[in-house]
This record gives structure tokens, sequence and C-alpha cells, in this order.
């Protein structure tokens, strides 16, 4: 039904000795970005390899190289001894590798046995032979998966589990897993790792992607770090300094989101934020929020921002953020609790409310919420207040596009003109005038910023930190969400942490505070 | 009293047919993402065909295969528009719809000639002694065409097909989730264009069922939106055969009543009994009753890695 690699699965000790997949000094650049430079590692059958970096290191374009996605530009792979230039993950997949992507290719309304099925029958299904297979697997590494259960009424793990058994189903001989870690809820992050470890004593290779190494130190053999495309540390986890690898994975001399960017946008450490004094910018009163499948999203969440004041939200995608978002920009009803901006209750107020009201929102979805991509830089640059430019009912282009200008100067938009089509700006560049129409609002006096950074290219981040601190300079108070620490280490005031959506907890924003942020991110302090 | 329902039985089976076809067809190409708004013109299309096939052979069953590939055509471009060339379903079917009344009208009084209603030669209905003259069971079901029963075979072959084989767990996964279908190693294109074909077989033996086995003539725009009632049957149906098959059957008891009431004397107006299949269909999609999912995919051009 598929292929079984030559050799099988089983190990004896000299083979193992021999690493299984060979990286010799691997380069891989797309366009300006040199992506990996001189990578060289050994992945050996029976071990649990972590690989370790931060977003943007490196890894998934090394598990794509690995997987056959890409090609490298330099260097050569050797797979069980033989090169390996895999023409696609067809091919990976044919010789042995699998690999666990971190967006899963299901059909929700299939079932598990249905999703495995795809692809791999031909002519009449063979359903209960199948789901024999898929209990026989599951219960092999230590799990149980309901083969008949609808893929969409899973749980997350469960659907990783769906995806791991797709792999494993195949008789792999090295097994890839990119960030499995970061979409579980943390209960189900040991029954992962057992997995892993059930996998590796097979005779397997596994490799675990991750920028959290607290979370795997006790499943890996092995940690590689990679920073800024190379391998910056090695070492066996047995004997590993683990304060010296996170060390190496944050390393200051390279150019990524870190604590140095605090410097670059403005940030000075005589900086009090917020004065106690000052009124109050942006107040939550007991927020909550029900999915419309009963379940809470976001629980009695209370939170007072001062004008003048930085306040980041910190947490794991999925734990409230979007939700609480959402609420903040007058696009969802919450189920309990108020909001004010300023002296103004907001709670049911609406979308226009919340901007009449001074509130600047920066949503997490720009191209959905933020703007309208079909029509010009100008026009959505002032889309909240196009009334400033109609006389008699009748839009005035002229004016519109002189204060466009006007703006895009200040705020670094580059684009062709006030005219040009919005769709046709760079990430950063929309961004940056979305910004500039939320921080014009006046009086600005709250902004919500939603993952205001995600997808933009170094500058562009520089840029958009500086108009945050600004608008707080100037007297707003602002709320900072994102999912990247170093980003609100960067450039908040303070830090409260989003677990489950509940607050669990307030920390001085400095980089010394990031483990126990992280630790209140995991849940694992209340 | 026995009797006027076994009639009203048969006569719902026999208008219900040409619907349960093209909405079983149909049903396939939506499950696989693809929205054929083209099955009227397809219907017209094949009935013309079929009429003219029948009439020029004078072979009833030459007349389904000319009707088939008349609709397999029709099919054909359709897939290449919706499918490969990423066309917009619903213009490109709206399109099809106007252009097929366009042609067969001009065909039909080119060939056929003014208003006449050439009779042509049609299937014979069922008749097995003793059971097709059963009382109740043989008027009730025993007595239809012969295009009946070889028409639910078919029907009957496509619930087989979307639940027991491997392509009909393509034509599920591609109309949900393209992209893990892809990924998968599932021809997404091809599921796409096979599944359009299998509408427009389907809607080759409704057409040709309307004139061959119904009428035994071709009238102009004589589909007059059943294929448009098939789709309603479909979204009704919420996308499941069964319960496709039953919308159908509850149009087509709709359409039997404007001939059985005022045969049993009941007094409605005319008007009111030809809308209530229109009616009933408009409640469904509307989602009066028990509305259900589409498939997640419906109508979305695939393109890999977009």
């Amino acid at each position: 039904m598929h292929g079984m690699p030559e050799g099988g699965v089983g190990q004896t000790a000299a083979a193992a000795m021999r690493p299984l997949l060979a990286l010799e000094s691997l380069g891989k650049r797309f366009g300006n970005l040199q992506a990996l430079k001189d990578v060289a590692l050994e992945f050996r059958a029976g071990e649990v390899h972590c690989l370790l970096g931060e977003n943007g290191a490196g890894k998934s374009t090394l598990c794509n190289l690995i997987f056959g996605v890409y090609r490298p530009d330099e260097g050569v792979m050797r797979f069980a001894g033989k090169e390996w230039a895999p023409s696609g993950p067809a091919e990976a997949l044919d010789s042995g590798i699998a690999m666990v992507h971190q967006h899963f290719s299901l059909v929700p309304r299939m079932t598990v046995v249905e999703n495995l099925m795809l692809g791999q029958s031909r002519g009449i299904l063979k359903r209960r032979q199948f789901a024999a297979m898929i209990r026989a697997t599951a219960e092999r590494f230590g799990f149980t998966l309901d083969p008949e259960a609808v893929v969409g009424e899973l749980s997350v793990g469960e659907r990783q589990r769906t995806e791991i058994v797709k792999c494993l189903m195949r008789e792999p001989r090295l097994l890839v897993l990119d960030e499995p870690t970061a979409v579980l809820p943390p209960g189900e992050i040991g029954a992962l790792l057992d997995i892993c470890r059930r996998v590796a004593d097979s005779g397997r290779a596994v490799i675990l992607v991750t920028h959290k190494l607290a979370e795997i130190a006790k499943v890996a053999d092995r940690v590689s770090v990679l920073r800024g495309g190379q391998v910056v540390a090695k070492a066996e986890m047995a004997s590993a300094d683990m304060g010296a690898l996170v060390r190496a994975m944050v390393g200051r001399e390279v150019k990524s989101l870190d604590v140095a960017l605090a410097e670059a946008a403005g940030r000075t450490e005589t900086r009090a934020g917020g004065d106690e004094k000052a009124p109050h910018a942006l107040v939550c009163d007991g927020l909550g929020v029900r999915d419309r499948h009963g379940a809470t999203r976001l629980d009695n969440f209370t939170l007072e921002i001062r004008a003048g004041e930085i306040v980041g939200l910190a947490g794991v995608e999925g734990n409230g953020q979007s939700e609480l978002g959402m609420v903040l920009a007058g696009l969802l009803r919450p189920s309990a609790g108020r909001f004010f901006i300023g002296d103004t209750d907001l709670t049911a107020a609406g979308a226009a409310a919340v901007t009449a009201a001074g509130g600047g929102i920066v949503p997490e979805d720009r191209h959905a919420v933020a703007c309208v991509t079909g029509m010009s830089v100008a026009e959505n640059m002032y889309l909240n207040k196009l009334g400033q430019f109609t006389r008699f009912g009748l839009l005035r282009r002229k004016a519109l596009n002189e204060a466009a200008r006007g703006l895009m100067r200040n705020f670094d938009v580059r684009a062709a003109g006030p005219e040009a089509a919005f769709s046709g700006l760079s990430g950063g560049n929309q961004q940056k005038a979305v910004l500039a129409r939320e921080l014009t609002l006046s009086p600005l006096k709250a902004l919500v910023a939603a993952q205001p950074t995600r997808g933009l290219d170094i500058n562009a981040v520089e840029a958009v930190y500086r108009q945050i601190r600004a608008a707080a300079n100037r007297g707003a108070g602002v709320l900072l969400i994102s999912s990247e620490l170093d980003e609100l280490i960067a450039v908040a005031d303070r830090i409260v942490v989003l677990y489950r959506g509940r607050l669990v907890g307030e920390r001085p924003a400095r980089a010394s505070e990031r483990g126990a942020i992280g630790a209140l991110m995991s849940g694992q302090a209340a | 009293m026995e009797e006027t329902l076994a009639i009203f039985i048969a006569s719902t089976l026999r208008l219900a047919m040409p619907l349960i076809l093209a909405a079983s067809g149909e049903l396939v190409s939506e499950r696989a993402g693809v929205l054929n708004l083209s099955l009227e013109g397809m219907m017209l299309t094949a009935a013309f065909f079929g009429a003219l096939g029948s009439w020029a052979t004078g072979n009833p069953v030459l007349g389904i295969c000319c009707a088939v590939i008349a609709a397999l055509a029709v099919a054909t471009v359709q897939a290449l528009l919706s499918v490969h060339l990423r066309a917009n379903q619903l213009v490109v079917g709206i399109g099809f719809n106007i252009l097929a009344l366009g042609a067969t009208t001009l065909l039909y009084r080119i060939i056929f000639g003014g208003l006449s209603r050439e009779e042509i030669p049609g299937l014979p209905k069922l008749d097995i002694p003793g059971l097709s003259d059963l009382p109740f069971i043989g008027t009730a079901f025993l007595q239809q065409s012969v295009f009946v029963y070889v028409g639910l075979a078919f029907v009957g072959l496509i619930w087989l097909m979307l639940r027991y084989t491997a392509f009909g767990l393509a034509v599920r996964a591609v109309g949900d989730e393209p992209r893990s279908a892809d990924k998968a190693g599932i021809p997404v294109l091809r599921v796409r264009y096979l599944a359009i074909l299998i509408t427009g077989f389907m809607a080759g033996l409704a057409g040709s069922f309307l004139s061959i086995a119904d009428i035994n003539t071709f009238t102009e725009n004589m589909t007059n939106g059943a294929g448009y009632l098939a789709l309603a049957g479909v979204i009704f149906g919420g996308w499941n055969i069964g319960r496709t098959i039953g919308a159908c059957l509850l149009f087509g008891a709709a359409t039997a009543l404007q001939f059985q009431l005022p045969a049993m004397g009941i007094n409605v107006p005319t008007a009111f009994l030809l809308m209530l299949p229109y009616l009933l269909a408009l409640l469904a999609v509307a989602g009066v009753v028990g509305r259900l999912e589409p498939p997640t995919a419906l109508t979305l051009p695939f393109q890999r890695g977009k």
C-alpha cells in the first residue's frame, strides 16, 4: 500500500552509530535573506534531536530542505549513507522521511479513518482494515485514537495524533515535527513527548523543532541551536547547560526582535511608564466572552491602562487575545463586563463609537478588518474620517490626496502616491498606513494594537515600535497584544499574561523577566 | 380513494424522476466543490438532443445516448471554465442557461418547424405480468416507464460511489479542504473535472427523461426551471443523497397536486399550485427547514499555493 523503506526500521548497534541523516555545510538563501548558512548537523536513529531557535532562525527552512520542499543552494545531505537530494515531499515520503507540519492538513468533516485513507487507497475503500491499522499503530506507540471520530470534533492534541499516525503508518525512518508544542495546551504536551520517545525507541530518528526548550528538555537526547541561519551550539542533553543553550538561542548580536530594539525604538530607562496620577485611558472591567458553542474564551478580564502607559498583553495564541481585540474594537459584544475609553462606556456601542471616543484600533487581521485593499492609499488612510473631506455629500478628492501625502511623509508610507492601489503596498507599508490612520485620531485616548508587526521586515518593525511609543508619549494609553515576548519586552512598560482567557499575572517589561513571563504563558504558575 | 392515492404516488414518482436524476448528479459536483448553475441548460440541451436523436433514428435508446453526449459536451466546457480557468461558477452557469435556451429554441424551429408537436418514439412502460397489475402497489410503483428503474439504478450507483469508493472519498475531500487533499496526493482538478462529468451524465439522463420518457415530444424551454428545482433539492437535502431524493420527491408531489386536486374536485387556483414547488424550494433554500452546512470549498476554484 505504501513503500516500506528498504532495510526496515530495525537497527543494529553499528548502524545506530552512523548518522541516519547528515547535513554538510548546507546553505539556502531567499533573495537577499541568507536563511541558512554553513549548517552541519547529524541526526541518529533512536534519538530525539531537538532543533532549537527563535522565530526566523531558520528551523522551518531546514526542515523544508530535509523534506524536499526546497532545494539547498550549497552543501549536501546524506540520508542512510546515500546522497539525499529529494525532488519533492513525495520522494521524501517514499524514502522514509515523514513530517508533521505545524498546520494540519486534515479534512475536518471527515472521520479519522477517512482522512487516513485519503490518497492511500484505490477502488473500494477498506474501511475496517484501515481502522484496525490505525488502532494498532496508535497502540504500538502508547496512545489511543478513535478511527470513527469526526476530525472536526477532536481536540487539537487528538488532531495532532491523527497527523502523527498518518506519518507513522508509512513506517518512516525519520520523523520531523515542526513546532508540535506550539498548538498544544500544556496538558497535552507530555503525551506528545511520550509518543516521540517511543517513536525514537523503535529505532527511528525524531527531529523536534521548537523555540521552547524547557518543554521538551526531558525527552531530547541531543540539542542543536540555530540562530540567524547558523548552528551556534550543539549539546548532548544529558550534559547540557540549559542556561547556556537559551543564551545561545537569543544572543544579542543577532539582529532579531530583541531587547536591542527597545533602544532603537527610543526607549529610555528613565521613562517610568504610567504616571500614577494620569487619568485612565482604557479600562476593562470583568470582560467575558463565550463562543457560539458556549465555551468561555475570555473570563473576567480586568485591566486599567493609564494615559501615557504601554501595557503588553502576552500569551500563546488562542488564549483569548483575539476575542479581547474584537471586543475592544467594537466588533464583538462581550457576554459579561464593560469597557471604557476615557470615561465613555463603549461596551455595546460598536466600532464607529469606539473611533469617535478616541479609540485607535490596529486589528490582528489587517487584510480582513483594517483596510479595503481595492481602494487607494489615501482613501484607506482617511477611511474613518472621510467626512472631513466631503462637501454637500461629495468627496473632495484633491484635499484628501493632499492630506494623505502629508501623512505618508510623516509615517514613511512608501507608495507611488496617494492614489496608488492599497493592495500594491508591501505588508510593512500597509501596516504603517493603518497605524497612521489610527494614530492621527484626535483626540487619541487609547490605542489597541494586535500583532502589529506580524510579517513585517525589521525596518518596518522599528518604525511601528517608534510610532507606538510616540503615541504613548503624546498621552495615549496603549494595549499591545502580541505573541512575541521580545516585542512586548522591547516596547511595553509592563506585561500582563493571558492564559486560557484569564489574566494570570503581571511582570515588569524587562529582559530578565523573560523566564517568569514564559512560565506564566505556559500556565505553569498562576 | 385508494386508487387516487396510487395514481398520486405514481405521478409524484414520474414528475420527481428528472429532478432526482439531475440532483443526484449535481450532488457529486457540489460535494467536490463545484456548483453547476448550468444544470438547467444541460437538461434542456439533453432534452432537445434526446428528442432529436430519438426522432431521427427512431430508437429511443439512441436518443438517450445523444442526450447524454450533448450534456457531457456542455459539462466539459463548464469544467474547463470553472475548474481549469477558474471562472466564476455562477456567471458561467447563468451564461450556459441563456445560451441553451436560445440554441435549443432556434434548432427546434429550424428542424421541427414552427409549432409542430411531432410525436417522438418513447420508451415502453414496465409491464411485469401479474405484478404490474397488483391493485395498489402495481399502479403506484410498477407501471412506470422503464427509464425510471434504470435511472434509479444509476442513483444507487452514485450513492455507493460516494460512500464506499476511494473516488467518493476524494470527491468529498476536494470539496471541503482541497489543500489538504492536494497534500494527500489527490489530483484536485482531475477529481473535480470527473465530478462535473458525472453531473453532465446524470443531467443528460434527466433531460432525455423529460422528452423521451415523459411527454414524448420537445417543446421550447421544456425544462421550465426543473434544473433550478434540482439545485434547490441538493441544498434542501443538505448535500446528503437520501435527503436530496426526499426533497425532489416533495417537489414532485407538489407538482402532482396540480393535476390531482382538480381531478378530485377540490377547487384551488391553478396559479397557486403552479407556484407551489417553487415556493417550497424557496423556503427550503432559505433554511426554514433545518439548514445544513455546504461543502466548505463550494464555488471556490482551487489553485496550488494560493
